[in-house]
C-alpha cells in the first residue's frame, strides 16, 4: 500500500454535498413541500378559512370525482392544451429546423429576434391581441374594408372564445417551444445525414429516418414545456376567453378568489391538477436524461 | 416598547364610547361639571395612530375625506385594498386590523357576526341625520347600527337601443335567445337571485334546494348566450363601448359613461325589481381610533364628499342632500325618490343564508 492510498482511505467529514443542497431542498420544503402540503390540509377541511371546527371530510374530492362539472372543465382545458401544444410543436419544429441547419452565421440574431417578444410585458402582448381580434380590432377591420364582411356583422368570435385562448397561447409559447427543438436539432451528428446521403437516401427519407427520430426528445420536451403551464393557464382566458375559454385555472383562481371563495373545491383542484402534472413532469425528465444519452 | 404601545394605542370598547357620550353630554347639561366633562373628553379621545381603513381601490382618493384632514390636519388616514368581501373577511382572520372596513350590503349580517366590529355610535356622526332612512335601516343588525351607509347604486340592465329591441322590461332581455353572444353577466353569485326574481321565486335570497337547482339549471340552459362574465368595471365598459356587447347587468354608472361615448344606451329598470346595492362603513372591535373613525364616516358622509363621488364616480352617495351635476345621473338615480332604493321599487341586497351554497352552485354554472 503507498503512502498516497493510506491517505486516501482516511475517513474525514464531507460537508460538501450536503452544503450545496442544504440550501436549495430547504428551500424546495419550505416554498414547494409545505405549501402544497397546506393544500392538502384544506382539501380535506383540516384547515379552512370558515371560523371555527371542522370534521375532515373527503366531501370536495368525492365532488370532483363525481361529478361533471369541474372534470368536465379539466378535460375541455386538457383539449385546448393538446391542440395547442400540437398546433405550436408543428409550428415551431420548422422554424428550429431552419435555424439550425441554414447554415447562417446569424442564426443567433435570428434567435434572439425569435424570443424578442418577451422583452415586453406578458399582459401587454395578450391585452395587444384584444386590439387585433377585437369587432373593431384590425382583423374585423381588415374585412370590412376588403368587402368580405359588413361593418354590421363583423365576427365576433375572434374575442372572448376558445379560439381567441388558443391563438394567443400559441403565440406567446411558439419561441419557448422552438428553443427545445432547437437544441435538439443543433446538436445532432451531421456525419449521420452525410452518411445516409452516401448510401442513396433522399434528402427526405434522411428527414424521416434520421433527423425526426434524433430530434423525438426534444419534440417531446417542447410539448410538455407548453402542455403542462397551460393546462393550468388562467390569465389568458381571463383577458380573451368570455365564456366559452374558461379554462380549469380560471376555476381554481375563482374558487380561492372571486365572489364567496371556496378553498376546499379549489385546494382539491389544484392537487388534481398537480397529479396530473406531477407524471408528466416524470416523464419530461425521462425524456430529457434521454436525449442527453442519445447525444 | 410594547407597554409604550398599549398606552398609546388604548383599545376603546362600544362602553367606553358610550361612556365617552355620557361624559360628553353630562358636562354639557351640567354647566358647573364642564371642566370634567373636557377632561373627560380629552381622556377618551386621546388617540394616537394613523387611521386604518380597509376598503376598494379607487376610494382612497383625499376628495372623499376631505373635511376628515380639516378636522385632522396632516392625518391622512392609512389605505389597505380588499377585493371582495371574503378577501377583507381573510384579510382580518390573518390578523389585520383596521379601524374601518366597507363591506357591501349583503355581507352586514356575516361581518357583524365575524366577531371583528362593533356597531357605531350614530352621535357622533353629525351628517348621520341626512342619510337615506331606508338605507341607515339597511345597515342595522339586531337593532344595532353596524352599518354607516356611504356609495350605492342599481343592478340593472344597460342596452343599446340601435341593436336591441327588448320584449318587455324584464331581467328576461340577460337571457334573450336573440342575442346569442352579445350579452354579459356580473360575475358574481347573485345571478342565481336575478334567476330566482325572474323565475318567479318568493325569496330569491333563500330559495329552497328546488327552486336554486331551477335557478341553476336555468342559467346553465343560458349560459352559451353570454359573451363574458365580467368582474371589473373596466373590462364591461371597454367590451361594451367596443361593441362587444349590446346588453349587459350593469351599474348606473356604465350607462352614464357609455352615453358619454355617444352610443345609444338606455338603462333599463326591469319589472321584477332591480337590485340595489350599498356600501356599508364597519367599525372595527375595540379600535384603538373611535373618534378618527367616525370622523372619517363623517366626513365620507358629508355632502362635499358625497357630490364629489357622484360627479366623479357616478355612484350614489347616501347623503339625500347631495345632487350630482350630471342631470343624467340625477335622473338614472332616481334620487329625487329616496325611496327608490328599496321595496317595492327595488330589492336591496340582503343577508345569503346559505352563500356558501349559492357560491358553489355559481362556480358551477361558469364551469359547466
Amino acid at each position: 500500500m503507498g503512502r498516497g492510498e493510506g491517505q486516501l482511505k482516511r475517513p474525514r467529514l464531507d460537508l460538501a454535498t450536503p452544503g450545496l443542497l442544504g440550501l436549495p431542498l430547504a428551500w424546495l420544503a419550505a416554498f414547494f413541500i409545505v405549501p402544497i402540503a397546506i393544500v392538502g390540509a384544506y382539501s380535506v377541511d383540516a384547515l379552512s378559512i370558515v371560523p371555527g371546527k371542522h370534521p375532515l371530510t373527503l366531501d370536495g374530492w368525492r365532488d370532483l370525482l363525481h361529478g361533471s362539472v369541474y372534470l368536465g372543465l379539466f378535460w375541455k382545458s386538457m383539449k385546448m392544451s393538446l391542440v395547442v401544444s400540437g398546433v405550436v410543436v408543428v409550428l415551431a419544429y420548422p422554424l428550429a429546423y431552419f435555424l439550425a441547419f441554414s447554415g447562417t452565421k446569424r442564426k443567433y440574431v435570428l434567435l434572439l429576434i425569435l424570443i424578442a417578444p418577451f422583452l415586453t410585458s406578458y399582459l401587454l402582448r395578450v391585452l395587444a391581441w384584444k386590439v387585433i381580434l377585437g369587432s373593431q380590432g384590425v382583423v374585423n377591420t381588415f374585412l370590412v374594408w376588403i368587402g368580405l364582411r359588413s361593418p354590421d356583422d363583423p365576427i365576433s368570435a375572434l374575442l372572448y372564445s376558445r379560439f381567441a385562448v388558443m391563438l394567443v397561447l400559441a403565440y406567446i409559447w411558439l419561441p419557448f417551444v422552438a428553443l427545445p427543438i432547437f437544441v435538439s436539432l443543433e446538436s445532432l451528428d451531421t456525419r449521420l445525414l452525410e452518411a445516409a446521403s452516401d448510401l442513396g437516401a433522399t434528402r427526405w427519407q434522411a428527414f424521416l429516418r434520421i433527423t425526426l427520430p434524433l430530434s423525438l426528445p426534444g419534440i417531446v420536451a417542447a410539448f410538455l414545456f407548453i402542455f403542462i403551464p397551460t393546462v393550468g393557464e388562467f390569465v389568458t382566458p381571463s383577458l380573451v376567453g368570455g365564456t366559452s375559454g374558461y379554462m380549469y385555472g380560471n376555476q381554481i383562481s375563482d374558487l380561492f378568489g372571486t365572489g364567496f371563495p371556496d378553498w376546499r373545491t379549489g385546494s382539491v383542484l389544484a392537487l388534481f391538477l398537480l397529479a396530473v402534472v406531477v407524471p408528466l413532469t416524470v416523464v419530461f425528465a425521462r425524456v430529457s436524461r434521454t436525449e442527453r444519452v442519445a447525444h | 416598547m410594547e407597554n409604550e404601545r398599549d398606552l398609546t394605542e388604548r383599545r376603546l370598547s362600544r362602553h367606553d364610547l358610550l361612556k365617552l357620550a355620557a361624559a360628553a353630554g353630562g358636562a354639557g347639561l351640567v354647566a358647573g361639571r364642564a371642566g370634567a366633562g373636557r377632561a373627560a373628553l380629552a381622556r377618551f379621545t386621546a388617540e394616537s395612530g394613523t387611521l386604518q381603513v380597509l376598503d376598494w381601490a379607487g376610494y382612497e382618493v383625499k376628495q372623499l375625506w376631505q373635511p376628515y384632514l380639516k378636522k385632522y390636519p396632516g392625518q391622512a388616514p392609512k389605505f389597505t385594498f380588499m377585493t371582495n368581501e371574503a378577501n377583507a373577511l381573510a384579510k382580518l382572520q390573518a390578523g389585520l386590523r383596521p379601524d374601518v372596513v366597507r363591506p357591501y350590503v349583503g355581507y352586514i349580517q356575516d361581518f357583524a357576526q365575524s366577531g371583528f366590529f362593533q356597531p357605531w355610535t350614530p352621535a357622533l356622526i353629525s351628517n348621520f341625520k341626512h342619510l337615506n332612512r331606508g338605507m341607515v335601516k339597511a345597515g342595522q343588525f339586531g337593532g344595532k347600527q353596524w352599518g354607516i351607509p356611504a356609495d350605492w347604486g342599481f343592478d340593472a340592465i344597460l342596452y343599446r337601443t340601435d341593436k336591441v329591441k327588448p320584449k318587455a322590461r324584464s331581467w328576461g332581455l340577460l337571457f334573450d335567445e336573440r342575442y346569442k353572444g352579445k350579452i354579459a353577466w356580473f360575475d358574481d353569485l347573485n345571478a342565481l337571485v336575478v334567476a330566482g326574481y325572474y323565475l318567479g321565486f318568493k325569496k330569491p335570497y333563500d330559495q329552497s334546494d328546488a327552486e336554486l337547482k331551477r335557478s341553476q339549471d336555468f342559467l346553465k340552459s343560458k349560459k352559451h348566450l353570454v359573451r363574458m362574465f365580467w368582474a371589473s368595471e373596466t373590462d364591461l365598459d371597454n367590451a361594451f363601448a367596443s361593441g362587444e356587447l349590446w346588453i349587459a347587468y350593469a351599474w348606473p354608472n356604465d350607462w352614464v359613461l357609455m352615453k358619454g361615448k355617444g352610443l345609444k344606451v338606455e338603462y333599463m329598470y326591469p319589472k321584477e325589481g332591480p337590485i340595489s346595492w350599498i356600501g356599508m362603513f364597519m367599525l372595527g372591535k375595540n379600535t384603538p381610533r373611535p373618534q378618527h373613525a367616525h370622523a372619517f364616516v363623517d366626513a365620507w358622509s358629508s355632502v362635499q364628499s358625497a357630490k364629489w363621488l357622484e360627479d366623479n364616480y357616478g355612484y350614489g352617495e347616501a347623503n339625500t342632500l347631495a345632487r350630482p351635476t350630471s342631470s343624467d345621473l340625477l335622473k338614472v338615480l332616481k334620487l329625487t325618490n329616496p325611496r327608490a332604493v328599496q321595496e317595492p321599487n327595488a330589492h336591496i341586497d340582503r343577508h345569503i343564508p346559505r352563500r356558501s351554497l349559492y357560491a358553489r352552485m355559481w362556480e358551477e354554472v361558469k364551469a359547466s
